[in-house]
């Protein structure tokens, strides 16, 4: 196999590039699988990651399998290619940025609430939204296993309340509201997803009393009364 | 005439073909780029129903990734081959990826009817759509790949490697590798992201 890189097709890709190609793409795919399996990283560095390491491969595939810029000048080829990923980039970053903020600013009814309570928008078109500009007292609720402590939480408007996922497993909370909203929502938000270990806190700005339950074991559930 | 014995005439002719078989493949990860922008943009519109980390299974997605990059693997050696103008090398390899190509495209198949047979179509929601919308896409193509790979090795079969055919082989493993990095964005953007 050796005396194949010094024949005449050499600079279009012999066994040995082949091979090293080969190896990395397969060294690139795992890397990446494994760290989401196992969640070294998490959140948006996990994702830039596995961004990074997609473009590795990219890379190797471009460098090892289509030999790119190894063929006589002038390179045509690689030029058009470093042209179109440029093209690609303000086409897929410039969508994912332009909607992105469309969808956060001219949303359905129930974005907007979550938007207004998030933003702490006092009024919209003239009207008080009841967003609120501060927060009073935090409430916790803590989730063991089934067991929620404590099932009861009174509070007040403006308030906030943090659910803590002491359980083995993720939690998804759901709502059921029987106000002027029949959804399954509160203040805009559907649902609560929150890894073990993990809290996650809500604003309180509707008034009222409101059931919340584990999406996966509907007996782990609990209800809180806010008052005016 | 070995194909190392090409007159720098033909030789000339033959990059000329290559560079526009090279344009053609820019400007169709163009549209695949704009697919996968629009599965950015819609993958959260689950319209209430299941989403990506709920509907995917990530062992079966890596075991498509592998087959498609041993695959990609295994063209290259037959490109090797088909450059020394071993015949019976390059239908052994090029084989070998077609078979790959087809075991591929089965377990996206199965994929595709098991999501189908659960309830989750072209049509339940935005989500869904631009994910069959992007698959399918490349799914077309590695089935386009395999067309032309099945006629281009049942014609050297018939009449022999000739320079035309090495050709047609070395445009056939640019198309090859080309799916398999578009693969590898689909991986990492469309399954493993979803695990994020």
């Amino acid at each position: 196999m050796s005396s194949e890189s010094h024949t005449p097709d050499g600079e279009r890709g012999t066994m040995r590039s082949y091979v090293i190609g080969f190896i990395l793409s397969l060294v690139f795919t795992f890397i990446p699988y494994f760290m989401v399996v196992n969640h070294t990283v998490k959140g948006p560095a996990l994702l830039a990651t596995i961004l990074g390491f997609a473009v590795l491969q990219m890379l190797v595939q471009v460098i090892f399998f289509l030999h790119l810029g190894r063929g006589p000048k002038p390179k045509w080829n690689l030029f058009f290619f470093i042209s179109t990923v440029g093209i690609i980039l303000v086409v897929v970053a410039g969508s994912i940025v332009i909607i992105h903020n469309l969808h956060y600013n001219m949303a359905p009814p129930e974005q907007v609430k979550k938007l207004v309570n998030d933003e702490g928008i006092a009024q919209v078109s003239g009207q008080k939204t009841g967003a609120c500009q501060e927060v009073l007292v935090n409430h916790q609720v803590t989730i063991t296993n089934g067991q929620v402590t404590p099932a009861h939480t009174t509070a007040h408007t403006c308030d906030t309340l943090t659910f803590y996922n002491q359980s083995s497993s993720t939690l998804t909370l759901k709502y059921i509201t029987e106000g002027p909203y029949p959804h399954e929502t509160y203040a805009g938000e559907t649902e609560l997803t929150i890894r073990k270990g993990q809290g996650m806190t809500i604003n309180l700005s509707e008034t009222g009393t409101y059931q919340f339950y584990d999406k996966s074991q509907t007996t782990t559930a609990g209800d809180f009364t806010i008052n005016p | 005439m070995s194909p190392q014995e090409l007159s720098h005439h033909q030789a000339a002719a033959d990059d000329r073909t290559l560079f526009g078989f090279w344009i053609y493949l820019m400007t169709d990860l163009l549209m695949f780029a704009v697919l996968f922008a629009v599965y950015a943009v819609l993958h959260n519109n689950t319209f209430g129903g299941e989403t990506g980390r709920e509907l995917f299974k990530l062992p079966l997605a890596l075991a498509e990734t592998l087959i498609l990059l041993t695959s990609s693997f295994t063209c290259g050696i037959g490109m090797i081959a088909a450059r020394r103008g071993n015949k019976n090398q390059v239908l052994i390899w090029f084989g070998i990826t077609f078979i790959l190509g087809l075991a591929f495209l089965g377990l996206e198949l199965a994929e595709f009817s098991s999501l189908i047979s659960e309830g989750h179509t072209l049509h339940s929601n935005a989500f869904m759509s631009s994910f069959f919308v992007l698959l399918g896409t490349h799914g077309l193509h590695i089935s386009a790949g395999l067309l032309w790979m099945g006629t281009t090795l049942g014609y050297i079969m018939k009449r022999g490697l000739n320079n035309s055919m090495v050709r047609k082989l070395t445009m056939l493993s640019l198309f090859w590798h080309f799916l398999d990095i578009v693969w590898i964005f689909i991986f990492t953007i469309v399954y493993l992201r979803a695990f994020v």
